[in-house]
């Protein structure tokens, strides 16, 4: 006996439950898992897993009175009983048997009144066997044979749990035979006791299902048991039908003798969840169920029944729990309860509406995801005509979850795969009628999709479309496609004669309105005119789209699945990109996409790691994970797609880290290995290579600015941020490519308390998100400009472009100190006592803090630089350092050369010193040339989204970068109308960023007329101060204007750079005269540009010599400064 | 073309499909069965992915035959429309004048048809409960229901002052529900160049009128000749011609749909 095909059954046994044992890691593929592919087959709950299987023997003693299974029992007679060989499998709480397919012959003794049972016979999913919670088992007994075989005996509580015992009741037994090593046998063995011994623990719950089932009411009464039993216990609730009749004529429909039939077969096989599913219990299926059994059968089929015995009481819990609560899918399910199958009587009842209420409420409160769906009122209005709430409940998850998986969702997808199935089916099987649908434009699905939508229920007339769903229920949702297919068939002849919708629809309503008319009406033979139109449909349905299988349909699902849901999300997303509002209209519609996947990539790759974390959660407490997903999202559901349904729609801090790594280089983390080259990843990051989207993904980094732009984007912080939050997030940045608008935006995210105030540890941490931003090189936006260091500097256009990279960068570091020493100049202290220590020992914190950001070689960097510096800056330095010797700040408070910064700055606050405003940040931010092309162009394109940006970003950006790169441009007589505008409004500082353009001038006409006058007086002033100052070339500024300013305004920011990195080196604030000096310059330097840019406008009619003189006022600032300065301090 | 050919007939007589859309529980299978049966029904049962009816509306020249597509309002079954809405000459989008969000969602439909449905389809924007509002209520004679599902939980803002100085000029009034001003539905329409009504589906009012500007804004040259009523004698030549027929409506006025078009 044990031969080698048997040893290969071991190894495949051993594999198989090698693999079993394995979390369903692979869910997320595109095919169904193994564990999935078992409950499916055996109707069983989610918590399910197949732990073992061995090939094994069924073997049934025959009953005692065998009348109605002689006919199939003529098959293999050879030994008694029936016998059937197949697979035996053991999961947590089910033992389960089913013939595989092969091994059963199907019967080919089919009597008239059955014929059209057909083919399909038997090999439905559930095929010949049980599926046997383990809790029904009462003892099991190994029985000793005399040959090498390995037999069990099963004795179940079948009949016992119940109080009153019927006569001639004989226990349960089922004999198996496994076939396998000893060893196997053996395993399988220790795992079923296992089992059974946990399994125990449940008969209780099983016993309180299983004495509601109308089966056990049945079998209890006497042979004798009337319809009109009154006495005794009252029957158990078979749904409406009890109290307002059962659709349809019952003496036609043979109620009664049906009722018979399942008597006996339950005697002989078990009912409930004990029952044995023999050939006779398909084909008395297909008859069509009594209607008192019906609801029971269907719970059976189904495998509802196996959650409910798991959790008998979560439906009233359920309803209490949310007892009184409101939610959009309880306002929805109230507008369709007068609407669901109105002409049933028990659906104009308050009972019949209350029942279904009940149930879709309590399923829209377990299932959130799916809510309720228009549709599902109708089907489990049919439901409830046979069914109690309870059970109608429980096979309405099954449903959604299992048998039209996706149907009921929120995008519908399951239904929009299954009419494309369909239709492919219908072209396979009928080419013709195909071919003739597509010539005259039908689309099959528009009338197609209500018949799987509401399973047939409200386009055929009840009596036939319960006995659909008898059928669909046992062999599940390929039933769905048998029957429409020879709907098709049957009408095929008219259906070619079609042009348009409307006949269409117009011959299927009045097939359906048929149905109960003969089929053959004008035949010579009796027989075949007593067949119905029905009968016709399910014999067409069963024998002659036999070949429709359930893998058929799973082929076809995954065949389409991805066009399906291409098509879907496509909709989703210009749906939602539409409707994103006006401030998305800044991006361009490339970028919008963009964002959409990459927002929904990560959300969805969130949600895959949650679910994976919780499945690992679960595998650590096993215990627990029994009774989780007793209801719900399956566990292996797949998830990734917006198509697939009730997608999350906020992301966390961290999935936002992640967006952010993908967006911008910056935000990648730098540990495991910082992908420097490889700007295109970003580039190229679309939806379509999802594929490699993981792949190459960078670690996302955390730093406090993204922790601040999250806050900043997200309308609620605790909730996430949604797509729209991005979008408008990135829109503010990108889509007005506007340095004073990214210079706000930038300022905003620091001004914690939203009075336009950043303090001091608001400078410093600026400080560090500028370098944060910029550590990973500037893709070329701020070298690529043409400015005028480069043009100066002759590495910088070189061929040595790392070179060059390398010094922007690291001239870059200058700058961001620089900006730092600058921030705290500008704040005004009013005890500048308290404020010069503690400045001091802050810029010591911060100086040691960028020292560990520093590149290069300070020393050797700072002498490079220094040979770019122009004399004149040498020159100042020089003069004015010895003088320099206390913090400056004072002076701008005082000083009346600065009516400017007070007038924007009417907040700024005497006793809160370390905080700059707003404009001084601008002030800053404008004086630095690396500053300013960082937030000019870096910033806002470091934000990658498609290669394909809004055209009016990109042409806004180059016009702003021609003419704002330096200060210097604004002074020729050709400044452009934008860089004045933009350039005053930085002055201005009172234009809140949403004003826009209009405000801007405002603010530039009235600053304008105001400060006209002191411009003017300060421009003489310097053109004075100049003079006195005798620098050389500054006389040139006569005849040539445009050029005169290049090398001043070269050579000053050269100088910050030196005095920047200078101040790394000597870590102490105070010895450096020199650096102090350029400070010192530098900020002159500023307050000049800002008499410059407000000269522009107003000061017009002076004309273009008057400003030329821009870059001047520094030398007299300085000068001015230096003596008040000295004054102060003696 | 073929319009003018069977001049011997008492009347030529074409079939337009028409679409409807707009959120839940708006009133769109109200609008139809009125229409289709000059009736009102309280409690519809709801569409389930798509109704299909018919009717004739007799113009002076010729008769048009509506296959009228009624699509399910539940937001889920949005993705679904694409299937109903394709190759339909005409579309009414319907929201409810009590209902602010009702018009949000109507102009998403408008936009969605604009950008995806056959070029050159006739949108007619229809404000349809008028009855719930103090200029259709008054001819209710009284007997209106109060807005049962309308009233309760709509944003309130501000959306209501707008509605009472549109109402020509009637002084606010606490019995009238409008939310959406005749004013501002209409002046979107006219951007979007769509047809514009308010409608009673369960007083009648304006129904036809909706229907009948439809027919009448369908060039002649792109409808389909009797297809509906030449029944099965038709051939697929004939069909071929319709399909022409609907190209060339595409080429005339894809300059008008495209202007409309809002982003």
């Amino acid at each position: 006996m044990i031969s080698l095909s048997s040893f290969v059954q071991k190894a495949s046994s051993l594999i198989d439950s090698a693999n079993f044992n394995l979390p369903s890691l692979s869910s997320n593929d595109d095919n169904p898992s193994k564990a999935s592919l078992f409950r499916q087959q055996f109707r069983l709950p989610d918590s399910q897993n197949p732990l073992q299987e061995i090939t094994a023997e069924l073997i049934l003693p025959l009953p005692s009175n065998t009348s109605s299974d002689s006919a199939d029992g003529s098959r293999r007679v050879d030994r008694p009983g029936n016998r059937y060989t197949g697979r035996l499998h053991l999961s947590e709480r089910f033992i389960c048997f089913s013939t595989q397919p092969t091994s059963f012959l199907p019967s080919s003794t089919l009597s008239a009144s059955t014929s059209w049972t057909g083919q399909t016979h038997g090999t439905g999913p559930s095929g010949n066997g049980f599926t046997l919670p383990l809790s029904s088992i009462r003892r099991v007994e190994r029985l000793h044979s005399a040959r090498e075989v390995f037999s069990l005996a099963l004795t179940t509580w079948n009949g016992m749990l119940n109080k009153t015992q019927e006569p001639n009741f004989a226990p349960q037994r089922l004999i198996l035979q496994l076939v396998g090593s000893r060893q196997a046998c053996e395993r399988f063995c220790d795992c079923l006791k296992k089992g059974l011994r946990e399994g125990m623990k449940e008969v209780d719950n099983l016993r309180s299902i299983v004495s509601d089932c109308y089966s056990e009411y049945l079998l209890s009464g006497t042979k004798a048991k009337d319809a009109t039993d009154g006495q005794g216990r009252q029957p158990p609730d078979a749904g409406l039908g009890m109290l307002f009749r059962y659709p349809g004529d019952a003496r036609k429909l043979r109620d009664r003798s049906k009722m018979r039939l399942w008597g006996e077969y339950f005697r002989e096989n078990g009912r409930n969840a004990t029952l044995v599913r023999q050939p006779t219990f398909h084909k008395l299926i297909r008859v069509g169920l009594p209607n008192r059994l019906r609801g029971e059968i269907w719970e059976l089929t189904s495998g509802s029944m196996f959650l409910r015995i798991r959790s008998p009481k979560l439906y009233a819990e359920t309803l209490a729990k949310f007892d009184g609560q409101e939610s959009l899918a309880i306002d929805e399910i109230e507008k369709d309860l007068n609407r669901s199958l109105p002409e049933y009587p028990g659906f104009q009842s308050e009972e019949g509406i209350g029942r279904l209420r009940r149930v879709l409420t309590a399923y829209s409160w377990t299932n959130a995801e799916v809510g309720y769906c228009q549709a599902m009122n109708i089907v489990v209005a049919a439901l409830l005509i046979y069914m109690s709430e309870a059970q109608a409940f429980f096979l309405l998850s099954v449903l959604c979850d299992r048998l039209l998986p996706g149907y009921y969702s929120t995008t519908m997808y399951g239904t929009l795969l299954d009419q494309k199935v369909f239709e492919s089916l219908v072209e396979k099987t009928m080419p013709v009628l195909w071919e003739h649908l597509t010539k005259s434009d039908v689309q099959l699905s528009v009338v197609s999709l209500p018949w799987f939508l509401s399973l047939y229920i409200n386009s055929m007339p009840l009596v036939f479309a319960f006995r659909v769903l008898d059928v669909f229920f046992l062999e599940g949702p390929k039933v769905l496609f048998q029957v429409g297919l020879a709907i098709l068939r049957i009408n095929g002849e008219e259906l070619l004669d079609i042009q348009d919708d409307g006949s269409f629809i117009s011959i299927l309503k009045s097939y359906f309105s048929r149905l109960d008319e003969s089929a053959h009406p004008r035949s010579e033979n009796p027989k075949l005119r007593a067949i119905t139109r029905f009968q016709e449909l399910m014999v067409v349905a069963f024998k002659e789209f036999s070949g429709i299988t359930h893998s058929t349909v799973t082929e076809q699902r995954e065949k389409h699945k991805n066009a399906v849901l291409n098509n879907i999300e496509s909709f989703a997303k210009r749906t939602s990109i539409r409707n994103l509002g006006p401030e998305s209209k800044r991006l361009s519609v490339d970028d919008l996409g963009t964002i959409y996947d990459r927002f929904y990539e990560i959300l969805y790759h969130w949600e895959q790691q949650q679910k994976l974390a919780d499945e690992e959660r679960q595998r650590n407490e096993k215990k627990k994970s029994q009774r989780q997903s007793i209801l719900g999202p399956p566990v292996d559901r797949q998830v990734g797609r917006v198509g697939l349904g009730p997608s999350p729609t906020h992301m966390n801090y961290d999935a936002f880290r992640d967006f952010m790594a993908a967006t911008s280089k910056w935000a990648a983390s730098d540990s495991p290995a910082p992908l420097k080259n490889d700007p295109s990843t970003s580039g190229s990051w679309r939806g379509n290579a999802k594929a490699s989207l993981w792949a190459n993904r960078r670690q996302a980094a955390d730093h406090e600015f993204m922790q601040r732009l999250y806050r900043k984007w997200a309308t609620d912080p605790d909730e996430g941020l949604s797509l729209q939050d991005v979008v408008t997030g990135l829109a503010r940045l990108k889509g007005a490519p506007d340095i004073m608008n990214n210079i706000n935006y930038f300022f905003g995210l620091y001004d914690d308390s939203g009075n336009g105030q950043v303090d001091r540890e608001g400078i410093l941490k600026m400080s560090e998100a500028l370098l944060f931003l910029s550590r990973r090189g500037f893709e070329g936006t701020i070298t690529a400009t043409p400015s005028q260091d480069e043009i100066n500097n002759p590495r910088g256009n070189n061929d040595e472009a790392e070179q060059s990279r390398l010094t922007t960068d690291e001239r870059f570091l200058g700058s961001v100190s620089a900006f730092i020493r600058r921030c705290f100049e500008y704040a005004d202290p009013s005890h500048p006592d308290h404020q010069r220590a503690g400045f001091s020992k802050k810029t010591e914190e911060v100086t040691e803090k960028l020292d560990a950001f520093a590149i290069g070689d300070d020393d050797e960097e700072e002498e490079e630089e220094e040979e770019d510096l122009i004399d004149i800056s040498d020159d100042k330095e020089s003069k004015t350092a010895p003088v320099e010797k206390t913090s400056p700040q004072p002076t701008e408070s005082i000083s009346p050369n600065r009516p400017r910064s007070e007038s924007a700055n009417p907040a700024l606050d005497p006793n809160n010193p370390l905080h700059i405003t707003l404009p001084t940040f601008r002030m800053v931010v404008l004086a630095d040339e690396l500053l300013e092309q960082f937030f000019e162009s870096y910033f806002p394109q470091s934000f990658h989204l498609s290669d394909h940006p809004h055209p009016a970003s990109v042409a806004a950006s180059s016009s702003l970068s021609s003419n704002l790169t330096t200060f210097s441009k604004i002074g020729r007589p050709s400044a452009s109308v934008t860089a004045g505008v933009s350039v005053a409004g930085a002055s201005g500082g009172i234009v809140p960023p949403g004003k826009g353009l209009r405000g801007v001038l405002d603010n530039i006409v009235t600053d304008g007329i105001r400060m006209a006058a002191e411009v003017k007086k300060r421009m003489d002033d310097a053109q004075r101060d100049l003079e006195r100052n005798a620098l050389g070339h500054r006389d040139e500024d006569d005849d040539e204007d445009d050029e005169d300013d290049y090398p001043s305004r070269q050579g000053a920011s050269a100088a910050v750079m030196a005095g920047g990195i200078s101040s790394w080196g000597a870590g102490a604030y105070g010895p450096d005269p020199e650096r102090r000096s350029v400070r010192d310059a530098d900020r002159d330097l500023l307050e000049g540009a800002e008499a410059d840019v407000i000269s522009i406008r107003p000061t017009k009619d002076e004309g273009s010599s008057e400003d030329s003189h821009g870059a001047r006022p520094p030398t007299v600032q300085d000068t001015e400064v230096v003596s008040k300065v000295v004054e102060f301090e003696s | 073309m073929s319009d003018t050919a069977g001049g011997n007939a008492p009347k030529p007589s074409s079939s337009v499909k028409l679409v409807l859309l707009g959120e839940a529980a708006v009133g769109k299978s109200s609008l139809v069965l009125r229409f289709v049966n000059n009736d009102f029904q309280e409690n519809k049962e709801p569409t389930i992915g798509a109704a299909f009816l018919t009717q004739k509306c007799t113009l002076p020249t010729r008769t048009i035959k509506f296959e009228i597509w009624d699509t399910a309002g539940q937001e889920r079954f949005a993705s679904l429309a694409p299937m109903y809405y394709r190759n339909a000459q005409a579309a009414l989008v319907v929201y409810d004048v009590t209902k602010p969000s009702s018009l949000t969602k109507a102009k998403h439909w408008v936009a969605e048809l604009q950008r995806q449905a056959s070029p050159g389809i006739v949108i007619a924007l229809v404000g349809n409960k008028l009855d719930l509002t103090n200029d259709g209520g008054e001819s209710a004679g009284g007997s209106r229901s109060p807005p049962l599902e309308h009233g309760s939980g709509e944003d309130e803002d501000g959306e209501e002052e707008e509605a009472n100085d549109v109402g020509g000029g009637e002084l606010p009034d606490s019995g009238d529900a409008r939310k959406v001003s005749t004013r501002e539905a209409s002046s979107y329409a006219e951007e979007e160049g769509l047809l514009f009504f308010e409608t009673s589906a369960k007083l009648g009012t304006n129904v036809v009128d909706v229907f009948t500007a439809i027919a009448n804004a369908i060039p002649e040259s792109s409808l389909k000749t009797g297809r509906g009523t030449a029944g099965a004698g038709q051939t697929s030549l004939g069909n071929r011609s319709a399909e022409d027929a609907r190209v060339n409506l595409g080429e005339r006025n894809a300059a008008t749909a495209k202007e409309g078009c809002a982003c």
